[in-house]
């Protein structure tokens, strides 16, 4: 028997607002508890919510860019349950007439290309958070996060597996960073994001009984909870018995997912539309300037600089892959003639070491305008490009100035030639022998010979000029 | 208005019916049920539900924080709460 | 000199006229408290504070509209550092750190918040009877109901005590009690006073207005309550008038809509000879009567009880012992904490509703009864539009009988539901209406309600203030006096 995979996400992007959806308290990442709470967010008796304008401009932004219908007029509802971090025993979100819908985005997965369908993004709160390991018997709650706006993105089931589904993230967090909606942090929770996983026998119509995966927010977890998610219910339908339909928790550390049914009991959210909220109105004229505020997208990045720059097909993509990558790209562009060189150094080096510490750029320590500097010091020839590449992991290391790095370690090129010229004689004196066999027709030992002089510069020398002088000498 | 259907909605509300009131209240709710059952009576097809008298459109917020640090006098008004955070007997996940 | 059962007006002068300190008129309105005790018609008094403004306002006169002028506010309006229950056990220790936008009004126009009036728990009930701080009683009979759930504030205005009060409306909380205690109140169009720090009961039908024992003084009360308030986006940026220039028009040639829908019949004789009269009296001010057609309006109760509920239900999920409030003794976990809490914290009449509430919500049950009942209320606001588009007001009676005993209705529910009858509509569809005394049963007053048009406050009080200057009914105490 063969199974076909049915994956649907919902994506929740917290929306880089300096104040929360429905309250005047800061959304600041990393407060001290409970100081950004507002009297709103704390859900205290009578307080009203009143709804912030640049959430809506933020998710629109989101909608233009993935082709989506924007709907002018939009309203709130509850969403009612009872949970210590939520405040008011209710969500107020966007259940009948959201913000955005019929949106999609491209992915790129097993090197071709898909197009994913967004049923909806639509406005809601955050809630706060529980800690529940830090008192004996107790569970601490802090709502410094209650009432930041999010934009919970739904996917249509359209994913296929584990890789794609980590694709589609991946594009929809390019995305929102590149719109400036939201930071994309995944570490801090900026992106979180349910699984909705079903299987079905191969060519069947009707989609299986799916579990949804709850608050998965890494790559590698999303990938993993999926596979795990797939195996296990194939094992339980092979098995003879069927799938639950219910909230599973994946546990990373087990590597296996396990259910929540304690959660779902009687769960009944009596959505019904919120009577303090009006609907809210984007005009036309809103709109026209969010259209005209918006900034390059991924993929017109991608095509400029394949069909303006000349770039490879693999460089762009790989550059306009990240917000910050772009950013590099071009700030660095602007300091040298070679922009071809800052493609290389961004493809070559930079997406390396990403690769060695498994991290994405957004998380190195190198910024933009460093970057930009290494390049300038490289096409100026002030530094080598060997030297570069020890500037490049220094600076990877301690996030220190690439200038200051390259003058008190003094790394500067040698640009006297006589000094070159002087080395390398001294050089292919101390070397009879190889001398010799050069002469002797052995070509290869060219290279030798460049080596030590670059030995004796500690890098410092440019390499054509010592080409052009060993030449001379040698011939 | 079964005894099923009161206690999920009992669950829901996060109410506990003593066992003495509970035929009454179930009773009581089931008249009030019946008795606005009579709403089924009329045709509104094609009727908008009205779920605000004012048929307007909301007024918005600037993007600006304007709350002040509460958190001492909030952590004060709570029934249970440490220097930091509201305390609720441990919730196991 | 005393300041028992004046009005605002009466008391402006005698504070003009330095007939009585702003200090000594305090200390009455706590000596008249403590007198009438047995009504029971304050939770929460705020002695220290007010004698302190009281004396402040001595030393330091002051040409506010309202300066030195004792009010009573509802339990349900948040008073900063003051104690605010809504009638509630689960409240019963929370002193908010803010203040409702009508009392910050109200205290800005010079206003004197002297206490905290006893209430339907949460604003439910029609008699005063759900109160967590007992029953209040009706100055006008032993064990008569105030009406409810305003019934503290109309209880404290009649018996003499304060000239002026603060109310909520849902479905009928201020002009019931003000018809059931003989005292003017008015709840104002939906949107007109800010909701921002009154606790919510139902936030679509939720309203706060003045109760006084004439109209003029809701004139001169609403002229302060009414603000556009950026804090409650459903607060209305409309032009305020100020509702007393509008006082002495001229009634001649104005239409009454008479609904011709009410089942009279199933009122007491002596309500609808009241009532009657009172429709004589408009038209011997030059009046004319309109009959109109409010087809739905039987259909009003039913709707409201699935609304109220259903918003209820979910307004009234953060009280759960969380962050503020009472919470139940060592719960053993947290679904214990939620339900010993909330089930000690309420009351049986607001159980009942949060349940409805939550029953009309679910699935499977939504569009039967919340949608269909929201449909059925934009019928009933459709009705409104037309009669409205032939005259200025509309008039019924607001109660179907004087005063009740205690205990009276019995146990079922519905019974005290049809109190309501006449006065859910305008709650519905967000109308402004009033009630004023047009008569006397058995010497126990009953009310006249004037439902306006959206916004149309002034003509209200209008109809009524022409009305008061040619009859004596509200200014009839329980004591048999007649001023």
């Amino acid at each position: 028997m063969t199974w076909e995979t049915v994956i649907g996400l919902e994506i929740h992007a917290q929306l880089s607002t300096k104040s929360k959806l429905f309250s005047g308290g800061s959304t600041e990442f990393g407060a001290e508890s409970n100081t950004h709470v507002d009297l709103i967010d704390m859900g205290l008796p009578g307080v009203l919510p009143v709804a912030n304008k640049e959430a809506f401009y933020k998710a629109i932004r989101f909608g233009l860019a993935t082709g989506a219908e924007i709907n002018q007029v939009s309203s709130f509802d509850r969403k009612n349950y009872f949970y210590p971090d939520l405040p008011k025993g209710y969500q107020i979100t966007q259940m009948t007439k959201p913000i955005i819908e019929k949106g999609s985005i491209k992915i790129f997965a097993d090197d071709s290309e898909k197009v994913i369908n967004i049923t909806r993004a639509h406005l809601e709160e955050d809630a706060g958070k529980s800690i529940h390991d830090l008192f004996e018997g107790e569970t601490g709650v802090d709502l410094n996060r209650a009432g930041t706006p999010l934009l919970e993105i739904v996917s249509e089931p359209e994913i296929s597996n584990a890789k794609e589904a980590v694709a589609y993230f991946k594009a929809v967090r390019q995305l929102v960073t590149f719109l400036d909606i939201c930071d994309g942090n995944m570490a801090q929770g900026s992106m979180r994001c349910d699984v909705n996983v079903s299987i079905k026998k191969s060519g069947d119509k009707e989609l299986g009984t799916r579990a949804e995966l709850k608050n998965i927010n890494s790559f590698k977890f999303i990938e993993k909870a999926i596979n795990y998610e797939i195996d296990r219910q194939i094992r339980v339908i092979e098995s003879g018995d069927s799938v639950v339909q219910e909230t599973r928790l994946y546990d990373s550390e087990k590597n296996e997912t396990r259910s929540m049914r304690s959660k779902e009991e009687a769960n009944d959210y009596r959505y019904f539309p919120c009577p303090d909220l009006l609907p809210v109105v984007i005009s036309d004229k809103e709109l026209q300037e969010i259209k005209e505020s918006l900034p390059e997208l991924p993929e017109e990045k991608e095509h400029r600089y394949i069909s303006d720059i000349g770039l490879d097909e693999s460089e762009a993509k790989i550059i306009s892959s990240s917000k910050t990558m772009a950013n590099m790209f071009e700030e660095a562009s602007t300091k040298t003639n070679d922009v071809k060189l800052v493609a290389k150094w961004l493809v070559g080096d930079v997406s390396a070491l990403l690769n060695k510490d498994n991290i994405d750029i957004e998380e190195s320590n190198l910024s933009p305008e460093n970057f930009g500097k290494l390049i300038e010091r490289i096409s100026d020839t002030t530094i080598s490009g060997k030297i570069a590449k020890s500037v490049l992991e220094e600076v990877w290391e301690s996030g220190s100035d690439v200038d200051e790095i390259v003058e008190t370690k003094g790394l500067v090129q040698i640009q006297d030639e006589s000094i070159l010229v002087e080395i390398a004689k001294k050089v292919v004196e101390s070397n009879p022998d190889q001398v010799t066999a050069y002469k002797g027709g052995k070509d290869k030992l060219f290279g030798f010979f460049v080596g030590q002089v670059m030995k004796e510069t500690q890098g410092k020398a440019n390499p054509k000029s010592v080409n052009k002088i060993l030449k001379k000498i040698l011939n | 208005m079964d005894k099923k259907t009161v206690t999920t909605i009992s669950y829901l509300s996060r109410l506990k019916i003593d066992e003495e009131k509970e035929e009454k209240i179930t009773n009581d709710l089931e008249n009030i049920i019946k008795f606005v059952d009579q709403l089924n009576d009329i045709d509104t097809s094609d009727i908008e539900p009205l779920t605000n008298p004012l048929e307007k459109t909301a007024k918005t917020r600037d993007d600006i924080v304007t709350a002040d640090n509460l958190k001492k006098e909030l952590l004060e008004i709570a029934p249970s709460s440490n220097e930091d955070y509201f305390l609720v007997p441990r919730v196991v996940e | 000199m005393t300041i028992r059962y004046k009005t605002i007006k009466e008391i402006k002068n005698m504070i003009s006229h330095k007939e009585i300190s702003n200090k000594e008129l305090v200390q009455e309105v706590y000596k008249l408290i403590n007198e009438n005790s047995h009504l029971n018609a304050f939770i929460t008094l705020n002695e220290d504070s007010s004698l302190k403004k009281a004396e402040n306002f001595d030393n330091n006169p002051s040409d506010s509209s309202l300066a030195g002028i004792p009010i009573a506010q509802k339990d349900l309006f948040c008073t900063k550092n003051l104690r605010t229950t809504c009638g509630s056990k689960i409240l019963d220790n929370f002193i908010p750190p803010y203040s409702a936008t009508v009392i910050d009004n109200l205290e800005k126009a010079g206003c004197i918040s002297i206490g905290k009036t006893n209430m339907d728990e949460f604003a439910m009930g029609s008699s005063n009877e759900t109160s967590y701080f007992g029953n209040v009683h009706n100055p006008w009979g032993e064990n008569l109901v105030p009406g409810g759930s305003s019934g503290g504030s109309a209880s404290a205005i009649a018996a003499g005590i304060v000239p002026a009060a603060s109310g909520t409306d849902t479905g009928g909380s201020i002009r019931q009690p003000a018809s059931l205690c003989g005292i003017t109140g008015l709840k104002p169009t939906y949107g007109r006073v800010s909701r921002w720090g009154m606790i919510a009961f139902a936030s679509s039908l939720d309203q706060a207005g003045p109760m006084a024992r004439t109209a003029e003084d809701c004139a001169l009360l609403l002229n302060e309550m009414c603000s556009h308030d950026i804090k409650d986006t459903t607060s209305l940026d409309e032009n305020i008038p100020n509702f007393e220039d509008d006082l002495n028009q001229s009634l001649k040639g104005k239409k009454i809509g008479v609904v011709k829908d009410l089942d009279l019949a199933s009122l007491d004789n002596n309500v609808v000879e009241v009532y009657e009269n009172s429709l004589k009296e408009f038209v011997s001010l030059g009046a004319e009567l309109v009959d109109i057609s409010l087809p739905n309006l039987s259909l009003s109760v039913p709707t409201y009880y699935v609304v109220a509920p259903a918003e209820c239900s979910s307004n009234l999920s953060r009280f759960d012992g969380v962050k503020f409030g009472r919470r139940s003794q060592n719960p053993k976990d947290l679904e214990e904490l939620y339900i010993q809490t909330r089930s000690e914290g309420f009351g049986d009449e607001v159980k009942r509703r949060i349940l409805i509430g939550s029953y009309v919500l679910s699935a499977g049950y939504y569009d039967a009864y919340y949608k269909k009942a929201q449909q059925v209320r934009r019928l009933i606001k459709k009705d409104f539009d037309e009669a409205f588009s032939d005259v200025d007001v509309i008039m019924t009676p607001t109660t179907r009988g004087a005063a009740f005993e205690m205990g009276s209705k019995g146990s079922d529910p519905i019974q005290m539901y049809l109190e309501d009858l006449f006065t859910i509509s305008a709650n519905l569809a967000g109308l402004p209406a009033m009630s004023l005394p047009n008569g006397n049963i058995d010497n126990k007053p009953i009310g006249l309600q004037i439902i306006g048009n959206f916004l149309d406050e002034s003509s209200i009080l209008n109809f009524a203030h022409m009305y008061q200057t040619k009859t004596n009914w509200h200014m009839l105490t329980p004591e048999g006096v007649t001023k």
